[in-house]
């Protein structure tokens, strides 16, 4: 499925959160970055047809979404930041409840959600009321209700966001195992499960996608900007007053810093290649920095 | 849709507040509709008795209260009276009231009191007091036959300036009393319960609508309404099966409410007097129903109230935020119009007070409510169900298109 938002834009009275996007969205993984406040969620929920634009078009295969209607959901898969769930239902009903809501026929229902529960690895609390479930087992439970249907379109916001190490990366493997030739976009203020995982990078700012591309192309555009410098205590400070520090370590009685600017901070500091934590940093200074730790 | 309305339904149902607050408002129906129980008393002779020993003792003395009110019955209970009034020994007096005592009362008059109360309030101008202790006078030398004094009593209700009727309307309630017939009498202990107690379902359908409110708002409030909006019926068949399940649960708790309500008295009482005519109740009463029947009817009335109640609560559901934002507005949508007492049967004010939700569950049958449209004429329950069924409809058609449009935030 080809997805096409067309000068899409989203006001909340005097305040702009989408602010005309324009792309084309191809199968892949598109790994959707920004601080947060930069429009993510309004835009992923515009594409799920959940929130109304206050212009511009999101079309499916060259059809607008509204024109669709059942046959564009039929095709979506959703999960949104933070949902709910029904605490008194177990999760095989949860899934069940939800396989109805996307219109899958009773038996294949039962099949999909016990093949599901199996994949996110809940096959032992099926029968178990949700409210019983820590928050990494929602998070799972929250995939495989977007994966029912077996979407063409798989948008998942922030869904790493609450979780320990050890499941994000089990939930990164998750995606990655799922989005099989499909168009998935992953919105996450967290650099590292993108990296990893995502072909396209949408890099967003004030409601604006300001840089796409793959890891590397986006990369690229900060290359020459990033340096690593190893320094007394005294100096680092000083850098760190007048530039964005990326990274910060202890090295026996030095610091290695590494730093984002476009001039040289340092005497001794060195280019080194950028990374996406890098971007990330470059464009949303202090605020990505604090979001990112 | 139907595997959607099963699961919507659960979502009601296995709510632990669901629960508490239908198991609190079963236990308060219990308790009001159990009142008559706990508190009735009765005479005889030497003792008071109390609860079920008084409710037995009036069930053991019903047949002797069983009676067709013909001319001639009535006559030999007026004689019967009027004779026990002869002896000064017999008789009694307050300083305002004459009264039967000792044996006379007892024997003669306590056994059934209620009938001749009844045959007295034939002889009684309208809105006045009939006892059977005022048969001597109201029956004195040239009194009209029972029946036809009957039949000059509801004229002069309907004729009655101080109550506004159209001709129209005298005519509809002259030929509604004319429809009614020779009235037998009986023991309808259990159903006279029922009818001076049906306001106090509204605590079922208050209980009915509390347990609905987050059917919408929740969804909202949880953030599902983006999961469940962004799947493929989630602005279409998710919407009627809300609604349905909605209705369903509410329908099914409210008759639990009612079978309890209804069942305490008459599993006490007995369900005796079924099908008695509605005038056991009050001689003036136009209806030419039984007393089942208008239970009946009221009973169906009160059910399209609270289907109203319940498209009225999914309707706050879909328009606001939290499920106690809905209930802020719809309790005192419930509780205010219990303060408004309406001031005669016409007028509008008085028309619209007789509709509000609280009110329309009293069937007021003997008021001669009655509606006119042009030269038609409707009865109070009549157009209590046609209001609030047109009121379901838009109520329904609003909900679908306030939750299709509903905007995630």
């Amino acid at each position: 499925m080809e997805i096409q938002l067309d000068k899409l834009t989203k006001q909340y009275g005097s305040r702009t959160a989408v602010d005309g996007v324009s792309i084309i969205l191809k199968p892949g993984v598109y790994g959707l970055l920004g601080a947060n406040g930069a429009g993510k969620t309004t835009l992923m929920r515009m594409i799920c047809g959940v929130l109304a634009p206050s212009s511009g078009q999101i079309r499916a295969d060259g059809k607008t979404i509204d024109r669709l209607g059942e046959k564009y959901y039929d095709r979506l898969g959703y999960m949104p930041q933070h949902f709910g769930f029904y605490p008194d239902f177990t999760a095989r009903e949860f899934l069940l409840y939800m396989a109805a809501v996307k219109g899958i026929d009773k038996k294949r229902a039962g099949e999909r959600a016990d093949e599901l529960l199996n994949t996110v690895n809940l096959t032992k609390m099926a029968g178990k009321k949700i409210r019983t479930f820590s928050g990494g087992m929602k998070q799972r439970l929250g995939i495989a209700q977007a994966e029912l249907n077996d979407p063409e379109l798989l948008i998942l916001d922030e869904p790493t966001a609450g979780l320990d190490p050890k499941e994000r990366v089990r939930f990164r493997n998750l995606i990655s195992d799922l989005a099989r030739n499909k168009t998935v976009i992953l919105s996450t203020h967290i650099v590292s499960d993108v990296s990893y995982i995502a072909d396209t990078i949408l890099l967003m700012k004030n409601g604006r996608f300001i840089l796409t591309g793959s890891v590397d192309e986006v990369t690229g555009s900060i290359n020459g900007m990033v340096w690593e410098t190893v320094t007394d205590e005294q100096t680092a400070k000083g850098i760190m007053n007048r530039f964005p520090v990326v990274n910060l370590h202890h090295e026996s009685g030095l610091v290695r810093l590494r730093i984002v600017s476009a001039n040289k901070p340092h005497a001794d500091a060195v280019p080194v290649n950028a990374g996406l934590e890098d971007l990330f940093l470059y464009h949303f200074g202090e605020e990505g920095k604090e979001e990112n730790t | 849709m139907n595997t959607l309305i099963k699961y919507e339904f659960l979502k009601i149902a296995k709510k632990r507040a669901t629960l508490i607050i239908m198991l609190v408002s079963l236990i308060i129906t219990a308790l009001l509709f159990g009142l008559p129980v706990l508190q009735f008393q009765t005479y005889d002779k030497d003792v008071l008795m109390k609860g079920m020993e008084g409710i037995r003792y009036g069930r053991s003395i019903k047949d002797g209260i069983d009676a067709t009110l013909t001319d001639e019955y009535a006559e030999s209970v007026i004689d019967e009276v009027n004779g026990l009034f002869e002896d000064p020994e017999n008789v009694g007096n307050d300083g305002s009231e004459r009264f039967l005592i000792g044996d006379a009362y007892w024997e003669h008059i306590a056994p059934r009191e209620e009938l001749m109360n009844t045959i007295a309030s034939a002889y009684t101008g309208p809105g006045e007091y009939a006892g059977y202790n005022l048969i001597p006078e109201l029956t004195a030398s040239g009194a009209k036959g029972f029946n036809e004094a009957r039949r000059d009593k509801l004229r002069a209700i309907i004729e009655s300036p101080s109550r506004e009727l159209s001709s129209e309307q005298k005519e509809y309630w002259l030929s509604m009393t004319d429809k009614s017939g020779v009235i037998r009498y009986g023991y309808h202990k259990g159903w006279e319960i029922i009818h001076t107690n049906f306001e106090l379902l509204i605590f079922a359908v208050l209980a009915c609508c509390i347990t609905i409110a987050p059917v919408f708002a929740g969804e909202y409030q949880t953030g599902t309404d983006a999961v469940i909006l962004a799947g493929k019926y989630g602005k279409t068949k998710l919407i009627t099966a809300k609604i349905t399940a909605s209705m369903l649960f509410g329908i099914m708790a409210f008759l639990i409410h009612v079978a309890v309500a209804f069942g305490i008295p008459l599993a006490f009482f007995g369900a005796d007097g079924w099908d008695l005519p509605l005038q056991v109740l009050g001689l003036t009463i136009p209806y030419p129903w039984t007393v089942s029947g208008a239970v009946l009817r009221n009973t169906a009335v009160i059910l399209l109230v609270l289907i109203a109640m319940i498209s009225l609560t999914l309707l706050l559901s879909a328009k606001m935020k939290s499920p106690f934002q809905v209930l802020s507005v719809l309790i005192p949508v419930l509780i205010v119009p219990m303060f408004f007492t309406p001031s005669g049967a016409s007028g509008i004010f008085n028309q619209i007070l007789f509709l509000l939700p609280y009110r329309s569950m009293v069937p007021e049958i003997g008021k001669y409510v009655s509606y006119q449209f042009g030269g038609i004429v409707v009865g109070l329950l009549e157009v209590r169900a046609v209001f609030y069924a047109v009121f379901t409809l838009a109520l329904i058609l609003f909900c679908r298109r306030v939750f299709k449009k509903h905007q995630v935030s």
